[in-house]
């Protein structure tokens, strides 16, 4: 049936269209009709407006205006109505306003935004406020006066909202807000004209057409966004995307302080201000800054003496030169970047299944640090580190190929490896990583344009699937890797023989065990198929309690082996290009709206940002082979080519970061313009190209932050308040932060005073003890503990599985490790104080630490406090202090009062905050 | 919404980004905690408005309950039962990936029956909260914005769908501080068996001081982790210990104080030293009377975990703690298959426990200054995949949920809003996520616009921009 009518049979006393066309759906159904199917009679208006604004002064403006809307009076058709009332069904029931003359006056207030500002911002807020107006003046007033101001105008407005004036959008009405400018989809007004509120608005009457919706929104979003009038917005995207400039050595007056040219930017800075920096950190508090901040431990008392008596003028350059090459070192500062890159050992999700060989990325990292493995390289070799060996390998410095195992990077991420579904479980990874690399190394949050453009940076949608196509030829697997000989090969090969042999004689000892119970199984007359639910059943009388744990016992023995020699198993967690030859039709990428796996849109191919490079054309890739994409290495060639603005800011913020508590940047992984306004741009501009410079060494920039004068601050300045009111959060730095002990510091410190401390590297994790309750409460994966040694081990080498974390690192703010961390948030709550006084780890290592100094000071109450004290805080105690903790051995055995006494300065502040 | 308040939102918004900074402090109105490190950032502070509630319970359905079995009967699912829906034209984003296969619908397998005198449905589910619905105001009509687990439940604790944020319990213990200085302000009882996804920070404070952060508490063994020492320890021992620490750090922040930091160690200590001692003597089941205990479903093995918990619940608000939340197991409700099993179960769980709780804070003159919220992340779908039959289940959605407000300032025996005939979409007064937060905080004295913080360029609320206070519920 045709359910159009002819041009001359429609009227307005006839329907519009042939109504028996249609029915009514079967309750609870959804109708089969299309939206836009009927087309109404069309809508041409044409308004006309004279007016003149007379600016009276500076203040304010008047608008004499004639305005006459429908000026030709055609009558305005409205649409059909299309409900399900069966007597209007067909008909136009309503239409829009006829000629409509209006003369009026308006006097405007101009000033409301100039007043708080000044300059060159005050002109741009100027100039975006005049669009504004006349976008409201020309595109919303009109509609807005048409459909809504019978109810929205004057002091009887409806909901308290008035559509007079953009100002009256702007504040809104009992509901918020009506208007959010630039946004038209979070816009109050066009959530209700559009229906996604209820009512739909105009109340009552017909919804308003499609064109006039689209004309409104679009209006609405050619309204000056309120955040992005800031000049400092566009300055801030000039810098971030433009390559750093060699800056100018600023002059300063204080140029005695001037230590390096670090200093000199700060000092510029400071005395803009008129500040001073602060006076220099005492040795002590220095020393205990430099080993904490390079090595994660404190200094042993021989060496903390050996500093502090060395009177030789570079004493300091060589403390650090001694820690940069301490294998503690790449311990320490392995653990940062593995926070970055969501390193975890376990799948997380339901099961959160164990990934056995995940240690080898870990220590691949630590070498990295230890070896100054510079830093472009060691982006290669995590992006692209199986496409990339010749490059690699020219350079030299690479004595073994650890490019397998650093592509562990693109397999940190959380894992749902139970899963039925791997279209979108593969969707998820390419997002995960699109994400993860932009923020890690070049500091976007790129994943931000995964369902729609960048609501801050310039970054398209386009471009995160651009981005994502780099990824597209890459395959999940795990490859076979030798173990290498810094690995120590030949004891993995050792071990793994052992487990072997291990495991054979286990089930062999389970194949007798069972075979006699077997045989008690048929002796009391019971099936075979019974026999693993009568052994754990406790209230059967066929085996005893006894034999019960024996065989559980015999049974477990052999899932430990199991899970232990997966660990040595010679594989590499890594990745591989997808199968060969399939390698040339590569699963084509496609920007998906919203995000969503279905909803495909155009094909992409792999492209750089185009915020960088200013263009949106693919990457150059050179096809390097059949086995082979080279899609990987083009991207990481593209982030370490020293055209990109943003790689070695954005690591030498981080490693500033780690030095000064925050970094110049303090969202490090965001330097779009919604993240942090560098504190020190040209500054950081300055590191970026040293570390350019410097052959991207990063014990070079340790050397060049660490020795600087500005490091060297004390926390304290000597005008404390005037540096408190100037200088509030310190971004100027004219003291030094206060940093307090991250968790693996804390713990390892503890262990390392009470001599406890197990130096073992590499190798795969040990697994802490848990408690019972909480061991219980993980169905999915059995924890065996090792033994008592391995578990003192540092805390960078704990087995890190992400449903179950330490009780000392949870409490202390350890990376959670779902996604990035850049930077741990820093809490003070009851919980760690429970955990610190209370916990497992103080209770043993206090008494340990007693131990240890009675062996070094004998049973004098005074010397042990002395000795104490000097161990855990680097300095002797007062004499208030050590009377007040002289009252401890009151009642007391010696062992027990300095056990509690340990206790009490593992709980210090001073203990945990490095000054 | 004060006419005051709106003059000066509007000039916020007008002026920020364009140099309107520095009016912030002038314009802020909200009830701002100390700034000062000396005072306890957890001291009782006034509200916006009075308000009866003083503390609140937040129950929490983790997976979803499906509104269509429990609260809002559907008889047209009876009679479309085992039909097919065309979905086509309808855009479905909760889970796109289900409705590329064909589905059924599934009548509820429960019977209804009207109850008190409000004659509020209640399916034969829960037959124990159903005699407490005249004291229960519902809501059929809550929308959410993703049909994923964790992100429906940072949006349900957090107001938005992502991690990071701070949750509802600590944006209340932020604005009105805690009456119990010995106790935490804001207390989480998860179920061990299964913690929620993304644990700790669904309960974080996220850019608040972390004073207000949530404090996790178990009903078995300890309530709270390394409450009592690891190694046995007189009380002596423990008085002397924390009295030598006391001197030593009161010392080193008087040489120090520019690390802001250090006077809320000193408190967070205090505070840990305090809870060794109230928080058993608080949290003891035995000190119950048998009555009490059997109210809370405590003598069964089904029931006991929730209901010790319920019972914990009361104990804490009793003494007064201003924020308690439970959880079920994480998933428990995600009944995507054998909902007859899977909703049976948690239903019996749950249902003795919590109008256990409902009654005794009754009988206690608790129930007027206590509210109780019910809720889970989001509602189920009609239907489900028609491949999977055999074992029905029905799927995420987040179109309509039904959740019930109790106690102090609710108006009792109401329920508002009405979804479409397959209880698939809300249709008649809608709300979202932010305007049941909006709710609890104006029921808990709070007004979500002037609860504000300043963070990371602007004024960060619990429900950003605002929601709409449920009037329907209020008394």
């Amino acid at each position: 049936m045709n359910g159009s009518i002819a041009w001359g049979d429609r009227g307005l006393d006839k329907r519009w269209f042939n109504t028996a066309a249609f029915t009514l759906p079967r309750a609870g159904t959804f109708g089969s009709a299309g939206l836009n199917i009927i087309r109404g009679p069309g809508f041409q208006n044409l308004d006309a407006t004279l007016f003149k604004s007379i600016r009276i002064s500076e203040r304010f403006q008047s608008d004499l205006r004639f305005e006459v809307f429908n000026f030709p009076n055609y009558p305005l058709l409205s649409n059909p109505a299309t409900g399900p009332r069966p007597a209007n069904f067909g008909f136009i029931t309503s239409k829009y306003a006829e000629r409509n003359v209006q003369l009026g006056r308006k006097v405007r207030f101009l000033n409301y935004v100039l007043h708080p500002i000044a300059g060159a911002a005050g002109v741009l807020a100027l100039t975006a406020l005049a669009n504004d107006a006349t976008v409201f003046r020309e595109k919303i007033e009109p509609i807005l006066k048409a459909h809504c101001a019978g109810c929205h105008t004057g002091p009887q407005s409806q909901a308290a909202l008035s559509v007079a004036s953009l100002a009256d959008l702007l504040k809104g009405g009992k509901r918020g807000p009506a208007l959010m400018p630039g946004k038209s989809s979070h816009s109050l007004l066009m959530q209700f004209v559009r229906g996604e509120r209820s009512p739909r608005m105009p109340i009552g009457g017909k919804p308003l057409p499609e064109a006039t919706v689209t004309a409104l929104a679009a209006a609405i979003d050619a309204v000056t966004p309120v955040a992005q009038t800031s000049a400092a917005g566009k300055d801030h995207a000039s810098w971030v995307f433009q390559t750093p400039v060699e800056p100018t050595m600023p002059a300063v007056k204080n140029a005695a302080w001037v230590k390096n040219p670090v200093d000199a930017f700060v000092l510029a800075a400071l005395e803009a201000k008129g500040l001073a920096p602060a006076p220099d950190a005492s040795k002590r508090a220095l020393l205990r800054r430099v080993y904490f901040d390079l090595v994660g431990l404190p200094p042993t008392e021989e060496e903390a003496q050996a500093f502090l008596q060395d009177a030789a003028p570079d004493a300091y350059e060589k403390l650090i030169d001694k820690l940069l090459a301490d294998r503690r070192y790449g311990e320490r500062w392995a653990r940062h970047w593995l926070d970055l890159v969501r390193f975890a050992e376990s799948d997380g999700f339901a099961i959160d299944g164990e990934r056995p060989t995940a240690w080898r990325y870990r220590d691949y990292v630590i070498r990295a640090f230890n070896n100054d493995k510079p830093y472009d390289e060691f982006v290669l070799e995590q992006l692209a580190g199986d496409e990339m060996q010749r490059r690699l390998a020219a350079r030299g410095g690479n004595i073994e190929n650890e490019g397998l195992l650093a592509l562990g990077f693109l397999r940190m991420g959380p894992w749902e490896r139970d899963t039925n579904f791997d279209a979108q479980l593969r969707l998820d990874w390419l997002n995960e990583m699109a994400g993860t690399t932009s923020q890690v190394f070049f500091g976007l949050t790129v994943g931000c344009a995964r369902c729609h453009d960048h609501k801050y940076d310039p970054i398209p949608q386009k471009d995160f699937y651009r981005l994502q196509a780099f990824f597209a030829a890459t395959r999940i697997e795990d490859r076979p890797m030798p173990h290498l000989d810094i690995e120590g090969r030949l004891a993995m090969r050792r071990r793994l023989r052992q487990l072997e042999d291990d495991l054979e004689s286990s089930n062999e000892a389970v194949k007798v065990l069972d075979k006699a119970l077997k045989s008690k199984l048929a002796a009391a007359g019971k099936k075979e198929d019974e026999f693993q639910k009568l052994l754990g059943d406790k209230d059967s009388a066929v085996f005893t309690a006894d034999e019960r744990k024996q065989h559980k016992d015999a049974a477990e023995r052999v899932t430990k082996i199991g899970l232990e020699i997966a660990r040595y198993q010679p594989l590499a967690y890594s990745v591989n290009e997808v199968a060969p030859p399939a390698v040339m039709d590569v699963e084509p990428t496609y920007v998906l709206a919203g995000g969503e796996r279905l909803a495909r849109g155009e094909q992409v191919e792999p492209g750089f940002l185009k915020a960088i490079t200013g263009n949106s054309e693919p990457a150059k890739i050179a096809f390097p082979g059949r086995y082979r994409s080279g899609r990987r290495k083009a991207l990481a060639e593209w982030i370490v080519s020293p055209a990109n603005p943003l790689t070695a800011r954005v690591m030498a913020n981080r490693i500033w970061q780690h030095h000064f508590g925050e970094g110049i940047v303090r969202t490090p992984s965001d330097f779009g313009l919604n993240g942090d306004r560098p504190s020190h741009p040209e500054l950081l501009d300055w590191l970026a190209l040293q570390f350019i410079g410097n052959k991207w060494s990063i014990k070079a920039m340790h050397r060049l932050m660490l020795t600087s004068n500005t490091y060297r601050q004390s926390t304290r300045h000597t005008d404390a308040q005037r540096s408190g009111e100037v200088d509030p959060n310190n971004r100027l730095l004219s003291r030094m932060n206060w940093v307090r002990l991250e968790s693996e510091a804390l713990r390892d410190s503890i262990l390392a005073l009470s001599g406890g401390l197990n130096r073992e590297a590499g190798g795969p994790g040990m697994f802490f003890h848990v408690k019972d309750e909480i061991a219980q409460g993980f169905q999915m994966f059995k924890w065996y503990p090792s033994d008592e040694t391995a578990q003192r081990r540092r805390s960078v080498y704990a087995f890190q599985r992400r449903s179950l974390s330490m009780p000392l690192m949870e409490v202390f703010d350890a990376a959670n490790m779902s996604e990035s961390c850049a930077r741990r948030s820093v809490t003070t709550v009851s919980p760690q104080a429970l955990t610190l006084l209370n916990g497992e780890l103080t209770a043993a290592e206090s008494r340990r630490f007693a131990e240890r100094v009675m062996e070094l000071v004998g049973p004098d109450p005074a010397r042990q406090i002395t000795k104490a004290f000097s161990l855990a805080l680097m300095r002797e105690p007062s004499a208030s202090e050590s009377q007040q903790a002289r009252r401890l051995y009151e009642g007391r055995q010696p062992g027990d009062a300095l056990t509690r006494l340990s206790t009490v300065l593992f709980n210090l502040t001073e203990f945990l905050y490095l000054e | 919404m004060n006419a005051e308040w709106n003059r000066r939102n509007f000039l916020y918004r007008s002026l920020v980004g364009v140099g309107g900074i520095a009016l912030m402090d002038l314009l802020n109105a909200a009830p701002a905690p100390p700034s000062t490190a000396s005072a306890n950032p957890l001291a009782p502070r006034k509200p916006h408005h009075a308000a009866k509630a003083k503390s609140c319970i937040f129950l929490t359905m983790l997976g979803g309950v499906a509104q269509m079995d429990t609260f809002d009967p559907k008889p047209a699912l009876e009679k479309f039962d085992n039909t097919t829906l065309d979905w086509t034209g309808e855009k479905r984003t909760d889970q796109p990936e289900l409705y590329t296969k064909p589905r059924l619908i599934l009548k509820s397998p429960w019977k209804f029956a009207k109850y008190g005198q409000c004659g509020m449905d209640v399916s034969e589910l829960l037959p124990n909260l159903a005699t407490c619905v005249d004291d229960l105001a519902f809501v059929k009509t809550i929308t959410g914005e993703n049909g994923n687990h964790p992100a429906a439940t940072f949006l349900m604790n957090t107001g938005l769908v992502l991690p990071g944020r701070p949750s509802v319990g600590s944006w209340i213990t932020y604005g009105l501080g805690t009456e119990n200085q010995s106790l935490p302000g804001f207390v989480v009882l998860p179920d061990y068996r299964a913690l929620p996804f993304s644990g700790s920070q669904q309960w974080g404070a996220g850019f608040l001081p972390a004073s207000y952060q949530g404090t996790m508490m178990q009903w078995k063994g300890e309530p709270i982790h390394d409450l009592s020492p690891a190694s046995k320890l007189t009380d002596k021992d423990q008085r002397d210990q924390m009295e030598l620490l006391r001197a030593l750090n009161h010392a080193y922040l008087d040489g120090n104080f520019t690390n802001p930091d250090l006077q809320g160690r000193i408190d967070a200590y205090e505070l840990a030293f305090r809870m060794q001692t109230e928080v058993p003597s608080v949290l003891s089941v035995a000190k119950e009377s048998d009555a009490t205990r059997k109210m809370y479903g405590l003598d069964d093995e089904m029931t006991r975990s929730f209901g010790t918990r319920c019972l914990m619940a009361r104990q804490l608000v009793e003494k007064g703690t201003r924020f308690v939340q439970l959880y079920t197991p994480s998933q428990s409700w995600d009944s995507h298959t054998d909902i007859l099993k899977g909703h049976a179960k948690n239903a019996k769980e749950v249902d003795l426990p919590i109008a256990g709780l409902i009654k005794d804070l009754k009988q206690r003159n608790l129930l007027d200054s206590t509210l109780i919220v019910w809720m889970g992340e989001f509602g189920r779908t009609p239907d489900h995949p028609a491949d999977l039959r055999d074992k029905a289940g029905r799927d995420h959605n987040t179109k309509a949920m039904t959740m019930f407000f109790a106690g102090g300032g609710v108006k009792p025996g109401v329920t508002v809003g009405k979804t479409d005939d397959l209880g698939w979409k809300a249709v008649e007064n809608v709300y979202r996520m932010r305007d049941v937060h909006a709710t609890i905080l104006h029921l808990m004295g709070l007004n979500d616009m002037r609860l504000a913080h300043y963070h990371a360029g602007r004024q960060m609320r619990l429900t950003d921009t605002g929601g709409e206070v449920i009037r329907g519920v209020v008394a």
